[in-house]
């Protein structure tokens, strides 16, 4: 319970939220003010620093809106009785910490992207001094915090990007890779600390050893350059295993983070000792046009990476281009634009008030009294604040969109290790990377593509030696690129590697009793097979993929957000997936249909086809369900009347509407009363405080400020099956 | 830290023996009955809206109404607790409240009948809830207050508003 030198505190919190809880022309800023000043001062005498500091902030930050009034005010009750005492050192502040992580990932995205394009251009002294600054920064953060093991990990990266600064060690293959196994080090550091800050059990970070050894061996690598690689290359088998055997030694760290962190060296390793006797060739070709002739040059480099092909004349122009475009990614962020970090509850909370504006804006215009003054200047001026609020509106919801960039930026890594994994030479092709997307869109868009993208390199590409049996170009394409179409945005994975093979997958198919026969199958069906669950070709399951989960997950997750998923394969060429996603899934376009007094709200996308029916139309089956015979098809019939237990303006069929919408793959008819109108709508949650309810998907302010609600179609067809059931038991 | 809090406690007057019921209340009238709630979990008082219901939940859940742009349920306590309803009348309002549930925080509204004053209520004025026997069950009481000769019955909100769980055990209970 409360400390009791907190009484006083408490009786001045809750005086405010009384007079917070009738809103009226007393709740004033003044008032709001002089309360934070009393809170303090009182704070203050008893030595009550968080809530003082507290409330200093929130006096600070001036004028605040009802409910940012209500949140500071539950956040200082919260502050006065939660925590009597004030945190004991700095990392214990969450905020502080959250301002850490926040600062640190970000930092982390723009080392990641930077150290790839000096992959490319070893001389991109540009980026070398970001990354440097980015390091250091997060350094200096950390032992501000007091976070020791991030802070020697960045200090040792720091003092390695020194020297490359100052031309002592050059950044090739081996350097960038242990840069960014410390990135994503530090990024395994933030985890846990942000689990805390949520409350949530934190899994121990990583072990650092490994990592600051080989960053230490570089360090000392610039007198005897070859110390750290080459007993790789003497003893495969001895330091390989080991390395693989330290992440597995180690539970602490998530599976998947530690396979790639751990694993990028170990394959090293083991490629550059089996491929010795070519590596030098390569070595040969790419060092010598190199400015810095340095002991460095000597360090083996596996065969198969990306920059080798550059030295190669007929691969130049690819590789050029490849670099290109992951040049022109920095400098597009690394411009004169300049942001702010912005809550996304204020965001949500401004979108919402916004669309209250545009209601209030169109009432207003269609109040009848207003338009009977016909009065020119006065309807000149209202439709001047439509147009307003029309651009506030298209403002606040752009707010809530990224683009899609930082998601491609993870893809060209991911591609970049894998193909060094897998001993493939690959080029990508991106475009559209600054297509912007709803945040959480973007979110869910990450799992599908890594793993659309690694089953292009894992199963699609060929090795280099078939490759060249097959006359392909040696470098193989991942394309990846994004564009508009019609309020959609199409995100393209492609690769031009061996295609899909028609026949392996209808014989697995037969194997897995998904098919019977399927001869008489189209290409397209056949290859959304590989959509359905357990369907895996791969003829190994290899570390990559092929384990059997996969593209029906993938299918899975892309129609979750409202989205599609098509396949072109051409054996032999290549195979491309392209995904149809909404840019938004705040936003819908909805029909808003009447049944008696109520009204609900479809969501276009959902909606094939409506018609008015005639009464020959619909039949009845054994009594109870019905059927519409429509245009030579049979369709299950559902009338929103019955299944919502609402009074219909009338249940002839032939004074109502039938829309033939598709749930679950299958088309059947849903019977309403009338249709009122069409509108673009903001999806909101129902809330918690309701049970979710089959058939709802959730709701949306209508245009006259009413809640409508918005029909999920599954949830009406299933449900309605399940209806019979309920009644029988009820009866 | 332990010895300034100690030192600061030694300067302010000690309060009364506190069981963490006292404090400030809303009291509002349900039915003949009067009830109170914590005023901090009173986000605000608003006359009645056009309530949008939904189909498929229990009859105490009136349905849902916009708040400013939020979409917020509305229960209808009188419902909830088995009494007759009476007709919205003038004075009838929605209390949005904050309930937390499953460590969440999210905004409700209940349907009262009339809003009285907010009350002062000392720890010496309450009341642990009688004990009625077997059969009355009154899960949602904190206690019972007297002040100025009146009655006012503590509701726990956040339990009187508790949802799924609960209410699929007591349906199923019924049946």
């Amino acid at each position: 319970m409360s400390n009791q030198a907190n009484r006083g505190l408490e009786a001045l919190i809750n005086d405010q939220a009384v007079r917070l809880m009738m809103p009226g022309p007393d709740v004033e800023a003044e008032g709001w003010q002089e309360f934070l000043g009393d809170l303090k001062q009182l704070a203050e005498a008893q030595g009550r620093a968080d809530v003082s500091r507290l409330a200093s902030e929130y006096l600070a930050e001036g004028e605040a809106s009802l409910p940012d009034m209500q949140q500071q005010l539950a956040r200082l009750q919260k502050a006065c009785e939660g925590r009597p005492a004030p945190p004991a050192a700095l990392s214990q502040d969450p905020e502080l910490v959250r301002d850490f992580i926040m600062e640190s990932r970000e930092h982390l995205q723009n080392i990641e992207r930077s150290m790839l394009a000096i992959e490319n251009d070893p001389s991109d002294v540009e980026s070398i001094h970001g990354t440097f600054r980015a390091f250091h920064t997060i350094k200096g953060l950390a032992g501000f915090l007091e976070f020791a093991v991030i802070q020697e990990v960045a200090h040792e990266v720091e003092t390695l990007l020194d020297m490359a600064r100052n031309h002592q060690i050059e950044l090739t293959g081996s350097t960038v890779d242990v840069i960014l196994a410390s990135a994503d080090h530090l990024n395994q550091q933030l985890n846990p600390l942000e689990k805390t800050l949520l409350g949530e059990p934190a899994p121990d970070a990583p072990e650092p050893h490994d990592l600051l050894s080989q960053i230490r061996g570089i360090l000392r690598g610039d007198k005897a350059a070859a110390e750290a690689a080459p007993p790789a290359e003497a003893e495969p088998m001895s330091v390989a295993p080991e390395t693989v055997a330290n992440s597995a030694a180690d539970p602490a760290i998530t599976p998947p983070d530690a396979s790639e962190l751990a694993f990028p060296m170990a394959e090293e390793a083991l490629v550059s000792s089996s491929a010795a006797p070519t590596a030098p060739v390569a070595e040969l070709a790419e060092n010598l046009p190199a400015p810095v002739t340095a002991p460095v040059a000597a360090k083996p480099m596996a065969p198969t990476e990306i920059r080798a092909v550059e030295a190669k004349p007929e691969a130049k122009a690819p590789a050029v281009s490849k670099a290109s475009a992951a040049n022109t990614a920095p400098a597009a962020s690394s411009g004169s634009m300049s942001s702010v970090k912005v809550d996304t509850g204020k965001l949500d909370y401004l979108v919402d008030m916004v669309g209250e504006l545009v209601i209030a804006q169109s009432l207003v215009r269609h109040n009848p009294d207003l338009v009977a003054l016909k009065n020119p200047s006065l309807m000149r001026t209202i439709s001047q604040l439509g147009r307003i609020t029309d651009e506030v509106q298209k403002t606040a919801m752009s707010m809530r969109m990224v683009p899609l960039e930082t998601l491609f930026q993870k893809m060209i890594r991911l591609v970049r290790d894998l193909s060094r994994k897998a001993g493939k030479q690959i080029e990508m092709d991106i475009a559209g990377e600054d297509i912007e997307l709803d945040r959480n869109i973007v979110e869910a868009l990450a799992d599908p593509l890594m793993h659309m993208v690694r089953n292009s390199i894992d199963h699609g590409i060929e090795t280099s030696a078939q490759r060249s049996a097959t006359d392909k170009p040696p470098v193989a394409k991942v394309k990846l690129h994004a564009a508009h179409q019609a309020g959609y945005i199409m995100i393209t994975v492609g690769d031009d590697g061996r295609g899909m093979d028609r026949k392996k997958i209808l014989a697995k198919a037969r194997d897995r009793g998904l098919v019977e026969n399927g001869d008489n199958l189209s290409d397209n069906d056949v290859f959304n097979l590989i959509f359905e669950p357990g369907f895996s070709t791969a003829e190994q399951v290899t570390d990559i993929s092929g384990r059997g989960v996969g593209m029906d997950v993938v299918k899975r997750q892309i129609q979750k957000l409202r989205g599609r998923i098509e396949i072109v394969s051409v054996l032999g060429k290549g195979t491309e997936f392209t995904l149809k996603v909404p840019l938004t899934l705040a936003i819908i376009d909805g029909l808003i249909v009447g049944v008696g007094e109520e009204r609900y709200i479809v969501p276009i996308f959902a909606i094939k086809e409506m018609l008015r029916p005639t009464a020959k139309m619909i039949s009845t089956v054994e009594g109870r369900a019905e059927i519409a015979l429509i245009r030579g098809r049979v369709l299950p019939v559902v009338r929103l009347y019955r299944r919502f237990g609402v009074e219909p303006k009338s249940q002839d069929p032939e004074q109502s509407l039938i829309i033939i919408a598709e749930a679950r793959g299958r088309d059947f008819c849903l019977v309403v009363d009338d249709l009122i109108g069409k509108q673009e709508v903001v999806i909101k949650s129902l809330g918690d405080g309701i049970r979710p309810v089959p058939g709802i998907a959730g709701g949306a302010i209508l245009g006259d400020g009413r809640v409508g609600l918005i029909l999920d179609m599954n949830g009406v067809f299933s449900a309605d099956q399940s209806t019979y059931d309920g009644a029988n038991r009820a009866a | 830290m332990e010895a300034m809090t100690a030192a600061a406690s030694t300067k302010i007057p000690v309060p009364p023996a506190n069981d963490g019921r006292a404090g400030k209340y809303l009291a509002f009238q349900l039915g003949k009955e009067e009830y109170a709630i914590r005023v901090l979990k009173v986000r605000e008082i608003i006359g009645v809206q056009e309530i949008t219901t939904v189909p498929q939940t229990p009859d105490y859940i009136r349905g849902v109404f916009n708040l400013r742009g939020k979409v917020i349920p509305v229960v209808d306590l009188q419902r909830k607790f088995g009494f007759a309803t009476t007709e919205n009348n003038a004075r009838t309002c929605i209390v949005v409240v904050e309930v937390a549930s499953a460590g969440r925080i999210m905004l409700m509204g209940i349907l009262v009948d009339a809003v009285s004053e907010v009350r002062n209520i000392a720890a010496g004025d309450i009341e642990d809830t009688p004990d009625f026997g077997r059969d009355v069950s009154v899960p949602y009481l904190l206690g019972v207050a007297k002040t100025k000769g009146q009655v006012n019955l503590l509701l726990d909100i956040d339990s009187a508003l508790q949802t799924h769980e609960v209410e699929v055990l007591s349906s199923m209970a019924v049946s």
